[in-house]
């Protein structure tokens, strides 16, 4: 009975009592589109971070190393000889030493040149159909990839010079389809995998340059392949990264300063790189954040303030249910439970906008940052969330509870409208 | 039964003395006088929601004042039944969810009763109908609805009759103190209501003095 008289009585004054709910809902919204975005920006950054210990490539900017060669978002630092690396995989103190070779792109996912490590070891991804990649110019597919485009074995496609949409088709290389990998919710799930040497095949030329940049226009493309001999063409191969993993923690005090001391190279930890770059997005989100407080405090001033106009409404009500036998505490529980209800709605509808925008921008931030977001992930901090909601709910009405509980029965009924 | 000894009460500095009262089952009493003279503050006193100043009130054998606020809460709601001047209900309720809420603070349910007594002020049909949609007279009978819905051993009715014109008037008293009959309630009523004087063979003037 006195749930139905708090439901009824937020139900019939739909205004004050939607008010308090929307702004209730829309600041519980954000707080938690802000905390999952955050969540899984960090959960998926520190991830893929700590699967690989050390990226070695061309000098540049060790953030934008890690970003290309580990997440794959942003463009090359340039190439290095697989030579001048390759004492590394050699090295007492280095478990395995994955290169790869960047460079094209189908429909502006990236075809990753590499070896069969990269997908058996460092991502442990299995195979849903065909075989992994064997020849040059066969392909494995990510699942995202194969879902968003559609590909099935044998499909064959040219790939595009550079990352972003189409600058121009490589004619004269079809690449083949021979794999699709299953999802494994990680960056491997958009990216399409072939041999280093597909890469060296479809990019000849660019072993004469120290780096090369991918957006840049290559007219003169295939010309000079048949200059070179195929022993020239092994000799001076060239990759964008290394990807190293060590297997001794004394590893991360030597290698790095080796690689370093080498003129064109760098190492980055992207651990470390990954952890800065947090560092600078956190402050946004705090700002976002602190709104979405601040839009909290309103809508616990507008609960207030809903409450006490209510109550002075309904004075006459409070005093005929005194008068029938109502007692203090049972004002005071029906109250609080106005109080409440108003909170657990507002806190649901908070929490369920708040994921399922996330779902419906999960694909948005699926495309800028090359690996799943979801909504339909659960924080424990949401279960905190709701609960912190009811009791600010029963707090703000509170006040006009007490009130209520205060009030004289026989001197409101002596003043008869 | 119903007895009250040496009531008082301080009204500013002013000090109200009330009648001794002695009611036994089926009693009906109309309380008139002037404003000030205190009628409402005397009902009060009768109904347990003003502490006297000298004085008891006591009902089957119980002093009202001696009973701890929440007993005092529970007594009230089962023995004792009020009507007021100015209806006031649960705006967010319903008619029968408004009598329900009554049986509900004293957690008996007696449904049947609750349309019996529907039927007996000619409102079954308004059962569902909000509160606000009804019309003064609608409401008070309504309000005699609600003070009987527990069963009351006394019915408690303060200017029932003011704001009403002569044929509701007529019909509200005949209501309460048919009900009150059947019911075996005791009913006091004050009121400075003129046309209720012949209707009650007991009747007690307060003076302001």
């Amino acid at each position: 009975m006195l749930l139905k008289l708090g439901w009824k009585n937020i139900v019939k004054r739909p205004l004050s009592s939607g008010l308090s709910v929307v702004l209730l809902s829309c600041s519980i919204m954000i707080i938690v589109l802000a905390s999952l975005t955050m969540q899984q920006l960090q959960n998926k950054f520190d991830e893929n971070a700590n699967k690989i210990d050390l990226v070695v490539g061309a000098k540049g900017s060790r953030l934008q190393m890690v970003l290309c060669n580990v997440f794959h978002i942003d463009n090359p630092t340039g190439n290095i000889k697989f030579n001048d690396v390759e004492f590394l995989s050699k090295h007492p103190f280095v478990k395995s030493a994955i290169p790869i070779s960047l460079g094209d792109s189908y429909k502006s996912y990236r075809i990753v040149g590499t070896e069969l490590s990269y997908i058996n070891d460092l991502y442990n991804a299995s195979l849903n159909k065909g075989r992994l990649f064997d020849n040059t110019l066969e392909v494995v597919a990510g699942a995202g990839v194969a879902n968003q485009l559609d590909l099935k074995i044998g499909d064959r496609f040219y790939g595009s010079h550079g990352i972003e949409e189409s600058i121009h088709d490589h004619d004269n290389f079809e690449y083949e389809l021979v794999g699709i990998l299953n999802s494994s919710g990680e960056i491997i799930d958009n990216l399409l995998l072939t041999s280093l040497e597909s890469v060296w095949d479809v990019h000849p030329e660019d072993h004469q340059k120290g780096s090369f940049d991918l957006r840049e226009e290559h007219e003169d493309h295939h010309h000079h392949h048949h200059e070179h001999s195929k022993e020239e063409f092994r000799n001076d191969k060239e990759i964008t990264a290394i990807l190293i993993n060590y297997n001794s923690p004394r590893a991360k005090f030597s290698i790095p300063g080796l690689v370093n001391k080498k003129q064109q190279m760098m190492a980055a930890e992207p651990a470390i790189e990954i952890q800065q770059l947090l560092e600078l997005v956190q402050p946004a989100i705090k700002v976002v954040t602190v709104l979405a407080w601040f839009i909290f405090g309103l809508a616990f001033i507008s609960m207030v303030i809903t409450m006490i106009n209510s109550m002075k409404d309904r004075k006459y009500e409070i005093a005929m249910m005194r008068v029938a036998g109502a007692s203090y505490k049972m004002v005071l529980i029906a109250t609080l439970i106005e109080g409440f209800m108003i909170a657990l709605i507002g806190s649901l509808l908070g929490v369920l906008f708040g994921h399922s925008l996330m779902e419906l921008m999960g694909g948005y931030l699926t495309l800028s940052y090359h690996y799943q977001f979801t909504g339909l992930i659960y924080h424990p901090f949401e279960f905190w969330l709701i609960f912190g909601t009811l009791i600010t709910g029963m707090v703000s009405a509170l006040f006009p509870a007490i009130s209520a509980y205060k009030m004289d029965i026989s001197i409101t009924l002596k003043d008869k409208i | 039964m119903i007895k009250t000894r040496d009531l008082s009460v301080l009204y500013g500095s002013q000090k109200i003395d009330f009648p001794d009262l002695l009611l036994s089952e089926g009693d009906q009493i109309l309380i008139t006088g002037n404003s000030g003279s205190g009628k409402t503050s005397f009902l009060s006193l009768i109904g347990g929601l003003v502490t006297p100043n000298t004085g008891f009130v006591e009902i089957n054998g119980q002093n009202i004042s001696l009973l701890s606020s929440s007993k005092a809460d529970k007594f009230r709601g089962n023995q004792l039944g009020f009507v007021f001047q100015t209806p006031h209900f649960v705006k967010s309720l319903d008619v029968q969810d408004n009598l329900l809420l009554n049986q509900y603070l004293v957690k008996k349910y007696d449904y049947d009763h609750l349309d019996n007594l529907l039927k007996k002020v000619d409102l079954l049909n308004k059962k569902k109908s909000l509160v606000n949609q009804l019309s003064e007279g609608e409401k008070q009978r309504i309000s005699i609805v609600r003070a009987l819905i527990n069963k009351p051993k006394i019915v408690l009715a303060d200017e029932p009759t003011s704001a009403l014109d002569d044929q509701s008037c007529d019909n509200i008293v005949t209501l309460l103190k048919d009900l009150s009959e059947q019911n075996d309630a005791i009913l006091i009523i004050v009121t400075h209501d003129k046309r209720l004087k012949d209707k009650f063979k007991n009747h007690i003037e307060l003076d302001a003095s």
